[in-house]
């Protein structure tokens, strides 16, 4: 494991030209169908409310980028599983409420960013192209090689590729790391990265809540704060649960500007997995603290129907739209999990 | 060179066959054993160091320019591969070329040992273009901070002033050193600092001269000769117009301009260009009359498109047709341009 973190370009550039006399492609089916039939398995345990989700070409959708997660497209090169992931930086305008629209730069078309998902151990490797006019990064959080930290500009129509090998696991994120990046954050530039346990965690409804905070008049100060991208969408389109089901949110924290929020649920507590890089839960509560760039895995299960809010409890930054909450549906055959006490 | 190729199919070979045998098996559930399946070290540098010798200097396909692929253009004789080339980006390796549908697989042998997806040292004509555009971006920022900086609205001005120092000055670093320009990262630095805190000091004004005359003199290392060639300028050209178009549509929304940032950067790599254009015009006017017409008329509609360093109300155009008539000026100066080239390989 130590030498794979040493390894540098010359000896991805290498890897490569063995790639070109032939091992590329070969056995990808194999793992790849294999992982996917794990994850359907473990899912079929897993009570999740069917979702209708409008179709929509719209840069925000805060119930679409719930659940999803990009799973890249799987390579075996070299004897070692290759995730490779496609991002393009674009710009786009989203609607933050009826009266009030707002320049943004999306990847792959959206905000926040894709979820991309890897397994600890795979090679990660991020195609990143740049249409969005300024230079634009790509900065993963994790453990790599200099080269690959992202830091460097990427100039308007060019691409550049990232990289590097999944660890340690846990739920990270990544970043333009253009200066101000405070602006280059803000607008729209960052996504959640996890990186999945050698030990896959329980099966549970899981779910991605970004949270994010928007500055349109460049004041350096936010006047609207979201979860998923959207103001309020959630508190509008409660999210549906099942009743005793367990639920692990991912949850991050990229709100420039303002130095820390909470994340609170009601008339719950969650157990604390933070940075999600141990299996078991550090703490129980019903508030957490997240400055900048934090994020956690939270896990819990409610075992009473009706709607429950979920907001930081900096109460302003939830009235100005950083403010859902989900719906649990009864279900009469469902036993209390384990892990509620 | 052939020895080493066989030497790399074995390895191949073996690997293929270990993979084969691994499809049955969760191998990747195993945290450890993707590690160790990697190639050793002394394999790697091995292929390193042989694949370096011989072969032609290698064009990555993520990064160049449309006239340095045009060398594929050529050696293929596809109408507007170059383009097409552009358009399929990010590429994971050569031969997503081929995956992709930009060429066939005996196209793609034609030119396989010329391309690379990797990082390349530029040289020639393409590092001269690659420098002069970068300055040419930091050269648009000062031009509309100037104007910002003038109408006595500092604030605005600020981030014109920071940018080129924030997402370029650290791109072209190396090549200012190698072409021994005295650095100017802390002339632009402190420029920015006392507009941020004091902008009505009258040092603003001397520091700013002194930061856009930086600039001016790291442009100057290049020939005259070059600087003054219209197959070379109109490169640096669509280079700028190309960054212009993505930053004014990143401006609008609704039908209004919602970001001024993005506007007045824009408006500063439109304003740059042009005066780069009218230095060369008369010599493009002799050689490609009709080309010059065109460029030209589309440049005079494009500088409209910004009245002033102040958004206007509604914008002058759509980004739709700032983008048309931004193509209509590289359609018309690629033709100079692939003249110069072939002219400079003869
Ligand atoms: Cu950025």
């Amino acid at each position: 494991m130590p030498n794979n973190l040493l390894l540098g370009k010359e000896q991805l550039f290498s890897r490569r030209q063995l790639l070109k006399l032939g091992i590329c492609g070969a056995g990808v089916a194999g793992t790849a169908a294999l992982w996917h039939t794990l994850n359907a398995q473990s899912k079929s345990i897993v009570k999740v409310p069917p979702l209708a989700i409008a179709a929509t070409s719209q840069t925000t959708n805060p119930m679409q980028m719930l659940r999803n997660f990009d799973y890249g497209v799987v390579k075996q090169e070299n004897g070692r599983t290759v995730r490779e992931f496609q991002l393009t930086a674009g710009t786009s305008v989203i609607q933050l409420n009826s009266a009030v629209s707002y320049n943004v730069w999306d990847l792959n078309g959206r905000i926040p960013g894709p979820t991309l998902r890897a397994k600890q151990g795979e090679r990660v490797r991020i195609l990143f192209l740049n249409k969005a006019g300024h230079s634009h990064s790509l900065h993963f959080h994790g453990v790599h090689p200099a080269e690959m930290d992202g830091i460097r500009p990427v100039s308007n129509g060019s691409a550049a590729i990232y990289e590097f090998d999944a660890e340690p696991y846990g739920v990270h994120l990544y970043h333009c790391h253009i200066a101000p990046v405070t602006r280059h954050i803000a607008k729209g530039l960052y996504g959640m990265f996890i990186i999945d346990p050698p030990t896959p965690r329980p099966p549970a409804d899981e779910m991605v809540l970004v949270m994010a905070g928007y500055d349109v008049n460049d004041d350096s100060h936010n006047e609207y704060y979201a979860f998923n991208g959207l103001p309020h969408h959630f508190m509008d389109n409660p999210i549906p649960i099942y009743q005793n089901q367990l639920i692990r949110l991912y949850v991050l924290n990229i709100i420039e500007y303002d130095p820390a929020v909470t994340f609170h649920l009601h008339a719950n507590f969650f157990d604390v997995y933070r940075s999600g890089m141990t299996m078991t839960p550090s703490e129980k509560t019903d508030v957490i603290t997240m400055g900048v760039a934090e994020r956690h895995i939270l896990e819990f299960a409610f075992r009473y129907p009706g709607k429950y809010m979920f907001h930081p409890h900096q109460d302003a930054i939830a009235e100005n739209g950083c403010m859902g909450q989900f719906e649990v549906i009864a279900d009469k055959s469902s036993q209390p999990p384990r892990k509620t006490s | 060179m052939k020895k080493f190729k066989y030497f790399c199919l074995t390895i191949a070979t073996a690997a293929i066959v270990s993979l084969s045998a691994c499809n049955n098996t969760p191998t990747a559930e195993n945290p450890s054993a993707p590690a160790t399946t990697s190639p050793s070290t002394a394999q790697v540098t091995e292929a390193t160091t042989h694949s370096g010798h011989g072969g032609k200097a290698k064009i990555n396909i993520n990064t160049a320019i449309l006239s340095e692929l045009d060398k594929f253009e050529a050696k293929l004789g596809v109408p507007a591969l170059s383009n097409k080339i552009q358009a399929s980006r990010p590429y994971a390796s050569p031969e997503d070329l081929v995956t992709k549908k930009v060429i066939t697989q005996e196209q793609f042998d034609q030119i396989k040992d010329q391309v690379t997806v990797q990082e390349v040292v530029l040289t020639g004509e393409t590092k001269d273009v690659d420098y002069m555009t970068k300055l040419g971006l930091m050269k648009g920022h000062l031009l509309v901070a100037q104007e910002l900086l003038d109408k006595n609205l500092p604030k605005q001005a600020e981030p014109h002033i920071g940018h080129p120092v924030e997402e370029i000055y650290v791109d072209v670093e190396d090549q200012l050193n190698e072409r021994k320009v005295k650095e100017f990262k802390t002339t632009l630095v402190s420029l920015q600092d006392l507009v941020k805190s004091n902008p009505k000091n009258a040092k603003v004004k001397t520091d700013f001269t002194a930061s856009v005359e930086s600039v001016d003199g790291a442009i100057a290392v290049l020939p005259e000769a070059q600087r003054t060639k219209p197959g070379f300028v109109l490169q640096v050209i669509n280079g700028l117009l190309d960054a212009a178009n993505s930053e004014y549509g990143a401006a609008i929304a609704d039908g209004k301009i919602a970001a001024a940032i993005e506007y007045q950067d824009s408006r500063g790599f439109v304003v740059y260009a042009d005066d780069l254009y009218k230095s060369i015009s008369s010599q493009v006017a002799q050689s490609s009359p009709d080309a010059n017409k065109a460029i030209e008329a589309s440049f005079s509609d494009l500088v409209k498109v910004w009245p002033s360093a102040v958004p206007p109300a509604k914008p002058v155009k759509t980004p739709v047709e700032v983008t048309q008539l931004i193509k209509t000026i590289e359609q018309n100066s690629q033709k100079i341009i692939d003249k110069s080239s072939t002219k400079a390989q003869r």
